[in-house]
């Protein structure tokens, strides 16, 4: 969760085609390893101490980004509409929000059929519900927790990555999306793949009816959401037996 | 006479799972009473129903005639009830003498005074220096709770509920977690703390029968959720049920009374 | 005793500063005695209770937007007055809003307070009519004890009969969290803290307890806020932003959250600290993140830890 978090505030891309978009996203997931390095001295503590970590990683990285890149914002504007437009019904659609969307739908499979299927995807989940026992197994732990860290970063990278061409980036991007990750995970569901998506959907959907029927609310009908599900249900609406 | 402690026809279920299924248990004044079982056999739900912390699906809890099922256990301590856990549970960064000092300010209360100097109030402070006496943690004052030895934590722990001046006080598994050389001294300061704080009445989940035997007047054997035998240890003894469900096929042998109630 | 000799000092530096005249320094002081005053009250909430906030700059706001309209919308120039309804806003805020938070603890305490800190910025933000949307409202220059001062000029008003007024309110507030701290109320806060199921089983009402020192907290934040928008004269959204919330927590670590005044400590820092590092550099916010992160993960007990390395071997 928190590698999403100021993940999504690199993914600023060099490139201008799709596939080498993604190729970037996925090169800067190299950081992963190094993040979850410093952030490994911490894990038992107070949940709290992680959020503030995050924090302060937020804070260096949005300078870092400054320090490589500027501080103006950057926009791929041509390349949004290069890949044309689609009629769907009476609306005219962007092939590329459609591509995003195949995407997206893609990404999250190939996520659930690695967490399912592979050799690796059982042990993250493994882990993911009993720590102890898991590593009593002869599971090694620090190598699980750097490589779903970094596969966590990459998914953050790539998502930023995506999201460019259809808006630009700006040094703040990081910042305002951690809130919107936060409401997404929280909507979700911590530690559920299913609720992520959901909640992701739950949120963009909200802001779209917001700001077509009352822009005032658009921000406020989220954290309007959060807390609703955060008293209701607070392990989110696809919560895992153990939170 | 009205029972200190009364509990009718009291039943618990989580879910699927019938944890207590018509438990009827009366404590008067003066008893010391031991509850025992197998484990699962839903002791330390029915001390939980009893405390306030879970409500009961069914039945009543009565403490001094009032009612008191699902209360909650703040309401309970202020009313005289007070219980000790299983594990040992502190305060782990406040000193022996703050946490006794919690109990003496519940009891005196004055516990959300905001503007009174804790540290000129001598009456807490009278309090305090009593209950540490009794159980020899007086020297041990100043020390924060995380730093004393387990069997000081465990004495801490039943000290602050008796710091309380109950009228009843539950103990589940007083003894558990100490060696056994330590075990009967734990006994003899708690009896003795009961009797110079005016506890009306004990009682105990235990697993130690030597303890058992050696103090209660009356002996309370659960079964998979029900009451087996209620009875004085010599009727327990003799009872094969009992025996043969809680305390298995080599049973203790009688002990002679080194301290009673 | 190396404590109570810095403190001190550190003390006598503060009232005399105005007479220095260095009118950069004295006025950069100025929301750091606000900063302190918040977190006077966040402490209780956290160091005592054990409750971590990540809301917390809603009551700064409050307290800002509340001095915003009544010296502006109202014409209420009494910063007493101000003050007053401030913490009273900020307590009838804060009882519905703590029943709902006190009753979950930790991360999920700390995101609930974080959610309703966003909820406010964004109708801070949004509702222009009423809040003056991403401009803000305009805080006039209040009135200190009665006397209208117009005669001095901005920096002369800052530097002189502010300086102290606010300074004064923060030793007022030091004074009356001290008692707190040291009252039944703060052991009943403390055995909460430490173990809430042992705490309730010795009677304490724990639910009412955090609720309380949540109130009390927002009241404190309030009143920081008021301190914090006279001045710039400008009480704008941010003030409610997660990352202002996120920055106080920062002078709380900073500080040290085990002794009632590290958060004072930390506030005075962390302004003093930002001030030299974005003299130095404009990526002043990398220096920041790499500090917090160093606290975090070597000296949570800040810097009053460092200092009473006795204090933090005990707990």
């Amino acid at each position: 969760m928190s590698a999403v978090r100021w993940a999504l505030a690199l993914g600023w891309p060099t490139p201008l085609f799709l596939p080498v978009l993604l190729a970037a996203g996925l090169a800067l997931a190299a950081v992963g390893p190094v993040i979850e390095r410093l952030l490994r001295p911490i894990y038992d503590r107070d949940e709290s101490f992680q959020l503030l970590l995050t924090f302060a990683l937020v804070l260096m990285f949005e300078d870092v980004i400054r320090f490589v890149w500027g501080t103006a914002p950057h926009q791929l504007g041509n390349v949004y509409l290069a890949y044309g437009q689609v009629r769907v019904g009476a609306l005219t659609v962007p092939t590329y929000n459609l591509i995003v969307i195949a995407c997206s739908a893609g990404i999250a499979a190939g996520m659930g059929w690695f967490l399912a299927r592979t050799r690796f995807g059982r042990i993250v989940r493994a882990t993911a519900e009993n720590r102890e026992m898991a590593a009593a197994m002869g599971v090694d732990m620090t190598r699980v927790y750097a490589r779903v860290f970094t596969l966590g970063v990459a998914l953050g990278t790539v998502g930023g990555a995506l999201v460019i061409p259809a808006t630009a980036a700006v040094n703040e991007m990081g910042i305002e999306l951690i809130v919107e990750a936060f409401a997404v995970v929280v909507i979700g569901g911590l530690g559920s793949m299913r609720g992520a998506f959901a909640g992701a959907l739950v949120v963009g959907v909200v802001k779209a009816v917001a700001i077509a029927t009352w822009p005032e609310v658009e921000m406020l009908a989220i954290y309007v959401i959060v807390i609703a599900v955060l008293v209701l249900r607070p392990a989110g609406l696809f919560a895992r037996a153990t939170a | 006479m009205t029972a200190l402690l009364e509990a009718t026809d009291v039943r618990k279920s989580y879910g699927d799972t019938l944890a207590l299924d018509g438990v009827s248990l009366r404590v008067d004044a003066g008893e010391f009473v031991s509850i025992i079982g197998p484990n699962g056999a839903g002791k330390t739900t029915l001390v939980n129903v009893l405390t306030g912390l879970t409500p009961p699906s069914s039945g009543r809890v009565r403490f001094k005639g009032t009612d008191v099922a699902g209360v909650g256990p703040a309401r309970l301590a202020r009313l005289g009830m007070a219980r000790s856990f299983q594990l040992v549970t502190i305060f782990p960064a406040l000193s022996v003498a703050d946490t006794l000092a919690v109990a003496a300010l519940s009891r005196l209360r004055r516990s959300t005074r905001p503007f009174a100097a804790l540290s000129r109030d001598a009456d807490v402070r009278a309090a305090v220096d009593e209950v540490a006496a009794l159980f020899g943690l007086h020297d041990k004052l100043e020390r924060a709770a995380c730093t004393l030895p387990q069997g000081d934590k465990k004495l801490l722990d039943v000290a602050s509920a008796f710091a309380l001046r109950p009228d009843v006080i539950l103990m589940d598994e007083p003894t558990s977690g100490v060696s056994t050389a330590d075990k009967t001294t734990i006994m003899q300061t708690l009896v003795h703390a009961a009797q110079r704080m005016g506890v009306r009445a004990i009682v105990q989940v235990e697993h130690d029968m030597d303890i058992v035997f050696g103090y209660s007047d009356r002996i309370v054997a659960l079964h998979q959720g029900r009451v087996l035998a209620d009875a004085t240890p010599d009727a327990i003894r003799a009872d094969a049920d009992v025996v043969r469900a809680v305390l298995g096929i080599a049973t203790t042998q009688g002990r002679t009374q080194p301290g009673r109630a | 005793m190396i404590v109570r000799a810095l403190g001190l000092i550190a003390g006598a530096a503060l009232v005399l500063l105005p007479l220095a005249g260095v009118p950069y320094t004295t006025t950069l002081l100025l929301p750091a005695f606000g900063y302190a005053v918040a977190l006077l009250g966040l402490n209780l909430l956290f160091g005592s209770t054990g409750l971590l906030s990540f809301g917390h700059a809603l009551f700064i706001a409050l307290g800002g937007y509340t001095a915003a309209a009544l010296t502006g919308r109202f014409g209420v120039r009494s910063l007493e007055l101000v003050l007053l309804a401030a913490a009273l806003v900020a307590a009838l805020v804060a009882v519905p809003i703590g029943l709902l938070c006190v009753r979950y603890v930790k991360i999920y305490f700390g995101m609930l307070t974080l959610a309703f800190g966003m909820l406010f910025y964004s109708f801070l933000y949004k509702f222009y009519a009423l809040t003056g949307g991403d401009e803000g409202m305009r805080v006039l220059r209040p009135m200190l004890l009665g006397r209208p001062l117009e005669h001095l000029d901005t920096v002369a008003y800052l530097t002189g009969p502010f300086y102290y007024y606010a300074l004064g309110v923060l030793v007022v507030a030091a004074l009356v969290m001290r008692r707190l701290v040291g009252s039944p109320f703060g052991l009943s806060l403390r055995s909460i803290r430490e173990n809430a199921a042992k705490a309730e089983s010795l009677g304490i009402g724990v639910r009412r307890c955090r609720l309380a020192a949540f109130v009390v907290a927002a009241v404190f934040g309030a009143i920081g806020g008021v301190l914090l928008v006279v001045p710039t004269g400008l009480a704008d959204p941010l003030l409610a932003y997660w990352t202002h919330s996120g920055n106080l927590v920062f002078m709380l670590l900073l500080g040290g959250f085990d002794h009632f005044l590290g958060p004072v400590l930390g506030a005075l820092v962390f302004i003093l600290l930002q001030d030299s590092v974005m003299s130095l550099t404009s990526y002043w916010r990398f220096v920041f993140g790499a500090i917090l992160a160093v606290i975090v993960i070597f000296f949570p007990r800040g810097l009053m830890g460092l200092l009473d390395a006795r204090r933090a071997a005990a707990s």
